[in-house]
């Protein structure tokens, strides 16, 4: 048990970190437009890169930050069935979601190796007048899931724990 | 497997699905996972990804945690809490005022943006917790933010207005001119329904200490607006004289509220910190929701969904007025579960030859469709403004809530809806006028 | 000798209820008369299943059958694609363009190209320019220098290289871009399209031809599997199907040209018909934007090579 719940700490703990990272993207989004606003309207020097790379930023700043969302369930959900449920009951049925997450995470990574592969052997670059490399963009789609199916397990886990002991989550 | 089923099985499995707590934004992949894999193999799996993909690209919805930080960063150095003490003072005798308020609010937002995400989410950053704490009725302040929320769909800019008129083959212009009086009247019907509202039922609103207040605090408190104004013209200053698009005036407005919280002093670490969780949580909400709603609604539309329900308004023969209300009816129930890009790309090919045959206005008809689509967003069970505010409220608010709130905003919709059918010309009077061609 | 039945599912590029998407409902309806209505083609509009830019992956996986596409979606993958798509200050007239496809080997080029990604490349369908839309009177090249404009793929490079300030707004704000200023010219659809989306509210002036993109070629593409296991009479349908379009189309956006033209006219904005030797004066200078887009790719230098040959032969280039 200590091993199991070992893996759920440290799985959220990266989740955590990594979302706490990825969100001074922002900031990075924020100042690389309006450099490109005071460029182009004051300097009449637009840039070739600057609205390319915060859309480049803006997928990894979401998408990343997924798996540490389900942790502390900043995912939306209807909570009108789940609000009436005996604790235990609730518990299992979290416990039951989760496992689909993971499911669902599984279908995902499959399915986004392949295209994140072809995009590195073909070194995809944007086709802009700036060009940048796009497969990391692609490349990140199968971490993200991969981060999601591992915190979806240790939800799982906390959950099927919450059930056992007889105290639901809300 | 026949349309009808599909229909009827993907709005099943959505409703269950949905009952079980499990979140929207995997609710809706999952579901289309399935579908796919019933319906065409597991090679069509790959779409997925695809539409992932889109979304992590998209400069459109870039605006979402722009606006929302620009939000955050404002509530969190108290800038919008002194705005509405301000609206306390000066709205003291207005039933409900703070509400009313909250409408101008989201009507100046409409003006900066369309995406109904960044506008709902950051209105619910801003103005409900101002409204929660001077202990005004959870319903009235979330209806208020959800409705007003979704009026960037009509009053320009509004990316759904383009996407309607390129679909339609109609002038962007023609487009955003014809939204702005319905928007407006929108606004107006929000504005008197919270009025009449509270003059019935006083303790939703309740009105804040009976003291006099006096003309020096009252002037004195007008200094709270100078900085939200400045914040105001600078988004929409950017967007009017051409020094920014609507997504980059977003970023004018964060540097702005920046700006504002450094004149405060209230632009510290500590707070930039919390400021950035918050927009990432909601974006991050936003986001998986729209990625999981773009997959569902490719399956959906590609497995034939709405076919049956398409053909049959094809196959309509009876009163053009007749042909019209079953098109709203099929907009409307679409919208229970469809995103509004979604209802575009499906529906406007369809309908708009049958508004040609029946020499309706395709003018007039965007318009009532963009109503629609603005109450696709807040129709329960699926309404996503609905789900984006969820995610936005203090713990102990439930989903029954939301829905409860916005009932009464959706019963305005339908009148606004009725008023413009029966009134085409307060559609079509502004754009008629405005829009001229250019001179060289 | 009895024929299968065969179903396919069809991405088009373009959204439903457009004159393209038209002319891909008579793609699919003639295919099925080819076939004696063996060989039906299910058509979804653009952008309906996958994203129209990522369409590629999604027939490389299956998930349709085929595609119509722009190749210079992949160009960033495939550099041949830069040219196979349209080329900034190209070849000036469509059937010229298709010249290159059908006579001198640049159909087997294209299908050399997408092999690799295990496509089959049907063939294409070509037709003419695309207009720029512009808020100052555009009459020579050096009138772009210092100039906003908002231009994708290759034509960016390419106007950089006249002293153009680009940037790729997405399609949906060229509109307000033009309307506020932030931008002074614009290249967005053809002209029928440009005119119902009422950038001449917005901008003075329509110049053409658009040299930006001169002539355009769109593709259609099969999953090589589905391709290969097809009988050869189906195959053939494809491709008589395919070349019936290309003609049709470019015949009839040529139509439509003329009277757009005369309608952004009646709407008080001015035509400006660009003289060829301006166009060919940029072709040179072009020429070197090609080039880099080319870069070692060595499919993308013979396709290059190929149509610059072409280009001597026909007297465009010296
Ligand atoms: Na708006
Ligand atoms: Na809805």
């Amino acid at each position: 048990m200590p091993v199991v719940l070992g893996y759920c700490r440290l799985v959220t703990a990266f989740n955590r970190w990594l979302a706490g990272a990825v969100s001074a993207l922002a900031f990075v989004m924020v100042a690389v437009i309006g450099y490109e606003v005071v460029a182009r309207y004051f300097f009449d020097a637009p840039t070739v890169w600057a609205m390319e790379l915060s859309t480049l930023l803006f997928g990894p700043y979401f998408l990343l930050a997924g798996p540490y969302l389900l942790h502390t369930a900043g995912h939306v959900n209807v909570d009108i069935l789940h609000a009436r449920l005996p604790r235990r009951a609730a518990g299992w049925l979290d416990c039951l979601c989760h496992v689909l997450i993971a499911l669902l995470a599984a279908v995902f990574i499959v399915q986004s190796l392949p295209v994140a592969l072809n995009a590195f052997d073909s070194g995809e670059t944007s086709f802009t007048a700036w060009n940048p490399p796009i497969w990391p963009v692609k490349a990140l789609i199968p971490v993200a899931f991969l981060l999601l199916l591992l915190q979806a397990v240790a939800e799982a886990i906390l959950a099927a724990r919450r059930a056992l002991a007889g105290e639901g989550s809300a | 497997m026949n349309s009808s089923l599909v229909l009827v099985l993907m709005f099943a499995g959505l409703l269950l699905l949905l009952l079980s707590g499990m979140p929207l934004a995997f609710v809706l992949s999952a579901l289309a996972v399935v579908f796919t894999v019933l319906l065409w193999g597991t090679d069509a799996l790959v779409l997925t990804v695809l539409q992932t993909f889109d979304a992590m690209t998209s400069d459109i919805l870039l605006a979402i945690p722009l606006y929302v930080l620009m939000a955050s960063v404002l509530q969190r150095s108290g800038i919008i809490e002194a705005l509405y003490r301000a609206m306390e003072l000066w709205f003291r005798r207005l039933p409900g005022g703070l509400a009313v308020g909250t409408v101008v609010i989201c009507t100046i937002m409409a003006a900066m943006t369309g995406i109904v995400g960044a506008a709902v989410a950051a209105m619910g950053i801003l103005a409900l917790p101002s409204m929660l704490r001077r202990g005004y009725d959870q319903r009235l302040a979330l209806g208020t933010i959800c409705a007003g929320g979704t009026l960037g769909i009509l009053i320009p800019p509004s990316i759904i207005t383009i996407v309607y008129a390129a679909t339609a083959q109609i002038s962007v212009g023609k487009m955003f001119a014809a939204g702005i009086v319905p928007g407006l009247v929108l606004a107006g019907l929000y504005m008197a329904y919270i009025v009449i509202r509270v003059m019935l039922q006083p303790e939703k609103a309740p009105r804040q200490e009976a003291r006099a207040i006096g003309w020096r605090e009252r002037l004195g408190s007008l200094t709270s607006l100078i900085l939200p104004s400045l914040i105001v013209l600078a988004v929409l200053g950017s967007i009017y004289a051409g020094i920014a698009t609507p997504t980059e005036a977003a970023a004018v407005g964060v540097i702005g509220a920046l700006v504002s919280a450094a004149c405060q002093r209230e632009l510290t670490v500590g707070n930039l910190k919390a400021a950035a969780m918050d927009t990432l949580r909601v974006t991050t909400m936003i986001m998986w929701i729209t990625i999981g709603a773009k997959i569902f609604v490719s399956i959906f539309t590609g497995t034939g969904g709405a076919d049956s329900l398409l053909q049959f308004i094809q196959d309509l023969e009876v009163n053009r007025w007749l042909v019209l209300l079953a098109m709203m009816l099929v907009l409307v129930f679409l919208g229970l579960f469809l995103d509004e890009i979604g209802i575009i790309l499906l529906c406007v090919p369809v309908f708009l030859p049958i508004i040609h045959a029946f020499h309706f206005d395709p003018l007039w008809f965007g318009v009532l469709f963009l109503i629609t689509a603005q109450m696709a967003y807040i129709t329960p069970p699926f309404g996503y403004t609905l789900f984006y505010i969820k995610g936005v409220l203090p713990d102990g608010i439930g989903m029954d809530t939301v829905y409860r709130a916005i009932v009464p905003f959706l019963v305005l919709q339908l009148l606004a809806l009725a008023l413009f059918v029966l009134f085409p010309d307060l559609v079509t009077w502004l754009p008629e006028r405005i829009v001229q061609p250019s001179q060289p | 000798e009895e024929l299968p039945s065969v179903n396919w599912r069809m991405q088009a590029l373009w959204d439903a209820g457009t004159t393209p998407y038209e002319y891909e409902k008579h793609f699919v309806q003639r295919v099925a008369e080819l076939t004696n209505g063996k060989f039906q083609i299910r058509l979804f509009a653009g952008g309906q299943l996958a994203p129209s830019a990522q369409a590629f992956e999604a027939v490389r996986a299956g998930a349709f059958q085929m595609m119509k596409t722009f190749d210079g979606y992949e160009a960033g993958a495939i550099p041949a694609f830069a040219f196979t798509s349209t080329v900034p200050f190209g070849f000036p007239e469509p059937d010229q363009y298709e010249a290159w496809f059908y006579e001198k080997g640049g159909l087997d080029m294209a299908r050399e190209a997408y092999a690799k990604a295990g496509l089959f490349y049907i063939a294409p369908t070509v037709y003419g320019q695309e207009p720029i839309h512009s808020k100052f009177p555009l009459r020579s090249l050096a009138d772009l220098k210092g100039k906003k404009g908002r231009f994708v793929g290759l034509a960016s490079t390419v106007m950089a290289a006249f002293g153009v300030a680009t940037t790729g707004l997405p399609t949906a704000e060229v509109y307000q871009a033009l309307e506020k200023g932030v931008i002074d010219f614009a290249d967005r659809g053809d002209l029928t399209a440009n005119l119902e989306a009422g950038l001449g509210e917005v901008a003075g002036y329509v110049v053409v031809p658009g040299f930006h993109q001169p002539t355009t070629a769109t593709s259609y593409v099969a999953n090589r599997a589905a391709y290969d296991s097809l009988p050869a009479s189906y195959k053939a349908a494809l491709e008589v199907a395919a070349r019936e379009i290309s003609a049709s189309l470019r015949q009839h956006i040529l139509a439509q040209d003329a009277v757009a033209l005369k309608q952004f006219e009646a709407q008080g904005v001015k035509v400006i018909h660009l003289n060829p030797d301006m166009v060919a004066e940029g072709r040179a200078t072009a020429m070197g934007a090609w080039r880099k887009a080319a870069g070692d790719d060595e499919l993308a230098n013979r396709v290059l090579d190929s149509q610059i040959a072409f280009m001597k032969e026909l007297g465009l280039l010296d």
